[in-house]
């Protein structure tokens, strides 16, 4: 069982890895807070946005490559709404038919930036750091019980029902190569259906041992996180200098 | 059709991530122990299902199974939705997370209305399978153009909306191919979200 997509590079040494998980997730969120309530139509700030950005980039260590692919996985979504902006947006304010244009097109490119800006932390934020350990931070933020439990859930067997998923797709293509049909749907069907059952069963399974350990519906943490000072540094000073592009630039 | 952050005004965000919450509170608060292995487990199997990838004209489009997971889970799927959406977020970046609520909204809602369709019992099975799947996404996609319509994108999102119509109609006899699927190897898998 090996499944690269789920935080892939959490696992590289740098100061961002170093981190504990809450002054991270804090610091990210608030980075994407901040780049999001940006004026529409604002650029200017993006320059100093995206070279902070980068800085981070570097010193974490993950490759360029790696970041540029997930921002493609979701440039169609992000065209499209720059697209439709372009084409029949309605900027604030009365501009004359000749500025119109312009107008929309600055307001595109500031949705297209915030956007793209967006990916980056987040693939950032989930590339230095492994996702059992971001949930625990979650939590230990006071992420609501449910979610947590269910979060917790989800990511254990995730990886056991791509396995699934990868056997009845090799099955699936083993039996029906070639074009899609009318009939193929069926197909399709049948291999969402069987993993659904799997899972169902294999639910009850689990749940039955899980309550044979004492399973009350919560979880404890699985490691204690240790929030010391260069958190608290880290913390201060990447939110600051988010600030500081948004009051000054 | 899972809003990345940055695209809709962050006020609308932030308001539809507390009412996602209040949805969260409400639907949430009546799960017991025993249900949460199987959402858990159901929303893993979402997840994994949403990565099947189908070709059609060139492109190939996901599936999104927010109908089935209603009629699976009934209320209960939208906790189940907004945990699978918060796990494409960080892992896939597909959806911003500040903007997770207002996805859970539309999604939800989808899930929501596929569950009230299959709940007509009078409609026969078939009909009620292919409506949910099909109202599933076509809710989800009037609602996200619907969004950009209040963020000040104009109407053409909505052009976007009737494009979806074809992927709700696919999602539509994908959904009826699995309640068959289910009706004849696991027919009590369907008296759980009842």
């Amino acid at each position: 069982m090996k499944h690269s997509f789920l935080d892939k590079y959490s696992r590289l040494d740098s100061p961002i890895h170093r981190r504990d998980p809450r002054a991270k997730i804090v610091a990210f969120l608030a980075a994407l807070l901040i780049i999001v309530t940006e004026p529409r139509g604002e650029i200017r700030s993006f320059l100093f946005y995206y070279l902070l950005i980068a800085l981070v980039l570097i010193i974490s260590r993950v490759p360029v490559l790696y970041v540029l692919k997930r921002c493609l996985i979701v440039s169609p979504f992000v065209l499209m709404a720059a697209g439709l902006m372009l084409l029949s947006g309605t900027p604030v304010g009365g501009e004359a038919t000749a500025t119109l244009f312009g107008a929309r097109a600055m307001l595109s490119l500031s949705i297209a930036l915030k956007a793209f800006a967006a990916v980056v932390l987040l693939t950032l934020l989930t590339s230095t750091e492994r996702i059992h350990r971001l949930l625990e931070g979650l939590r230990s933020l006071k992420m609501p019980t449910l979610l947590g439990v269910l979060s917790a859930f989800m990511y254990r067997y995730v990886f056991i029902l791509s396995d699934e998923m990868m056997r009845t797709t090799r099955a699936r293509m083993s039996r029906t190569p070639g074009r899609l049909t009318t009939s193929r749907f069926t197909t399709y069907g049948n291999q969402a259906a069987t993993i659904f059952i799997r899972s169902w069963e294999r639910s009850q399974i689990v749940y039955d041992a899980m309550c044979s350990r004492g399973f009350r519906g919560s979880f404890p943490l699985r490691t204690a996180l240790d929030f010391r000072w260069p958190d608290a540094f880290f913390l201060a000073s990447f939110a600051l200098l988010f600030v500081a592009v948004r009051v000054f630039a | 059709m899972h809003i990345a952050d940055g695209i809709i005004a962050t006020e609308v965000c932030i308001a539809a991530d507390a009412i996602s919450l209040g949805a969260l509170y409400a639907f949430g608060k009546k799960t017991e122990a025993g249900d949460i292995p199987r959402m858990g487990f159901m929303g893993a199997a979402l997840f994994v299902a949403s990565l099947i990838h189908f070709p059609i004209a060139g492109t190939s489009i996901h599936l999104g199974l927010y109908g089935l997971a209603g009629i699976l889970l009934g209320i209960r799927a939208f906790p189940v939705i907004f945990v699978a959406l918060l796990f494409q977020s960080l892992i896939f970046q597909h959806g911003g997370l500040l903007s997770v609520g207002l996805n859970a909204i539309n999604m939800g809602a989808g899930a929501m209305a596929g569950w009230l369709v299959w709940k007509a019992g009078r409609i026969p099975e078939s009909i009620r399978a292919f409506s949910a799947g099909f109202i599933g996404i076509l809710l989800a996609a009037f609602l996200m153009a619907m969004e950009f319509q209040i963020t000040g994108y104009g109407r053409g999102a909505f052009f976007i909306a009737y494009i979806y119509s074809i992927a709700a109609a696919v999602e539509g006899v994908l959904t009826l191919t699995i309640i068959n699927f289910f009706r004849r190897a696991k027919p009590d898998i369907l008296e759980y979200g009842k």
